[in-house]
């Protein structure tokens, strides 16, 4: 298992550094795995995405769609890919905690 | 750690057993150690490990033929370097076979003397699923695969939710009410296929396609059951489960009487589907199988669609996707198609078949257990991009995308990245354009 230092935390994540106990996760770490991805600092919209992935993960166990998220969020799709560089999954997903999703991602 | 099991052994050797043809036996015995795989190998060129060169993949698998079906190498297994299977083989295996190797087939395109090498990692491979070895996070994409009938476990009704959403951008963006993207009609001259990833989180590319299919007038629809072009299973080794993903495609075109089946963007499923499935399922397509890049670049022959030049200006490359262009030989469409209307075009250097792999490929992107060494290898990439200055990367093949968007953000490049429907999208001259 690999570690991942942010500010002196050390989080445990699998190799593409998400999160290895999706349980551990909270605002504060959201905010330091943004960090990493460059987002220094999370706006509405930023939180608004992640809340809702979040929200359906811990419900129904896997990642929302795209659709879902800008329909839940009334963020542009056009606006996800610029608010999170590395995308909805790589770069969303893992700032909101959840374990990396299958396939070409 | 647990030694292998007898049973493992056995499974593990049935790959030599039973041989259809001479073609494994003749390459594994081949190879004239000259070194020139090495060279070729984005993987020892950006490690310089020895351990990693192609012909060390290839000996570690011929070892154990050697080991077990040869007359010395039974008797003197040490004069013949004949390796035992066992733990510490199968681990090695996993390690070079899957951990260090994309399949991208550049070291069979140098090897001097023709050995398929890519082909005998898949032996190795599938050596290894045999043996329940294959990569967990790679084994669940199959998994999920094999049971939801897509790659991403996407429910039939969140599927069919964001294709009338995307619909709806569809109408506004051209302007047309009539504008559709049908679904599970029977009859239509073609059934076009996603990646999974799409609907996922990339529905841009499916609009865009939805937009070329428009404005060409074209006689289309998707199919809600099965639309998934990946067959992952072709890269874990597992051909039984490769048949049945496969079948699964073939079937649909058969339940929705399409004349064509057009491949998404996808390098690998369009090589899985396209070019190997008639070897592994060992029969002829009763229809016809295109990629999406041939079906743009004829609609432009045909004069079925127009592209402004004045619309993209920035200076844009092209990443060839090793299982569309080296495997496949689609060289020449995606050039043609961006001959119309890109007027600052920078090719890379080398491309075309002699491309470099984006480091992704083979299942790399789906294997976490590999993150750093893939990393690592796509440095060759980002030197290679930033060399053409160019602004856009456009690349036929989603996992291509995906992996140039990480080297985006890893190596700072500031690139956008782009499938070749959406850039083609962006430039289409529509009758009905909104002012």
């Amino acid at each position: 298992m690999a570690t991942l230092e942010i500010e002196g935390r050390v989080f445990n994540v699998d190799g593409d550094g998400f999160l290895s106990t999706p349980e551990l996760w909270n605002e504060d770490v959201a905010k330091l795995f943004a960090k990493y991805d460059g987002i220094a600092d999370m706006n509405d919209k930023h939180w608004s995405v992640i809340k809702i992935i979040r929200r359906n993960w811990e419900e129904k166990g896997m990642a929302p769609m795209i659709r879902t998220i800008c329909q839940e969020t009334g963020v542009k799709l056009r606006e996800i890919y610029e608010l999170f560089p590395l995308g909805p999954a790589r770069g969303a997903c893992r700032i909101a905690g959840l374990p990396k999703p299958d396939g070409c991602v | 750690m647990k030694e292998l099991n007898k049973e493992q052994i056995t499974k593990g050797l049935e790959v030599f057993q039973n041989l259809a043809d001479s073609k494994l036996v003749t390459h594994l015995n081949s190879c004239v150690h000259c070194g020139l795989c090495a060279e070729s190998c984005i993987y020892y060129l950006a490690t310089k490990d020895n351990r990693l060169t192609p012909a060390r993949k290839v000996d570690l698998v011929a070892s154990i033929y050697r080991r077990y079906f040869t007359f010395t190498g039974k008797f003197w297994p040490g004069f013949v370097n004949a390796r035992q299977l066992n733990k510490e083989t199968a681990d090695e295996m996993v390690d070079l076979l899957f951990g260090a190797c994309t399949m991208c087939g550049r070291c069979t395109m140098h090897c001097s003397i023709g050995v398929d090498i890519a082909f005998l990692v898949r032996v190795g491979r599938t050596m290894l699923s045999n043996m329940g070895m294959v990569p967990v996070t790679l084994q669940s994409t199959v998994n999920a695969a094999v049971e939801t009938g897509n790659n991403m476990s996407i429910p039939e009704e969140e599927f069919i939710a964001t294709l009338k959403w995307m619909e709806e951008e569809l109408i506004d963006e051209v302007n047309d009410p009539n504008a559709k993207i049908p679904m599970n009609e029977t009859g239509k001259k073609i059934l076009y296929t996603l990646n999974p990833r799409e609907p996922k989180f990339f529905p841009l590319s499916i609009s865009a396609m939805a937009k070329i299919f428009f404005a060409a007038g074209e006689s289309w629809t998707l199919s809600t059951k099965m639309y998934d072009v990946t067959n992952y299973a072709y890269f874990s080794g597992n051909l039984d489960e490769a048949r049945l993903i496969a079948h699964r495609l073939w079937n649909e075109m058969g339940n929705l009487k399409a004349q064509t089946l057009v491949l998404a963007e996808c390098g690998h499923g369009s090589r899985a589907f396209r070019w190997e499935a008639p070897n592994y399922l060992q029969e002829q397509f009763p229809f016809e199988v295109k990629t999406s890049v041939e079906c743009i670049a004829d609609y432009i022959r045909e004069g079925k669609i127009r592209l402004d030049p004045e619309k993209i200006k920035d200076v844009v490359t092209l990443h060839d996707p090793c299982n569309l262009v080296r495997s496949g030989g689609i060289i020449h469409e995606q050039r043609y198609i961006l001959d119309q209307f890109i007027a600052n075009f920078v090719e890379m250097t080398p491309n075309g078949t002699d491309n470099y792999c984006c480091g992704g490929g083979g299942g790399q992107l789906a294997m976490s257990e590999y993150n750093d060494r893939r990393m690592k290898i796509a440095e060759i990439k980002a030197v290679q991009i930033q060399k053409t200055g160019a602004k856009i990367v456009v690349t036929p093949c989603h996992n291509c995308v995906d992996q140039l968007s990480q080297i985006n953000v890893f190596f700072k490049l500031g690139l956008k990245i782009k499938t070749l429907a959406e850039i083609v999208a962006d430039a289409l001259i529509l009758e009905n354009e909104p002012g």
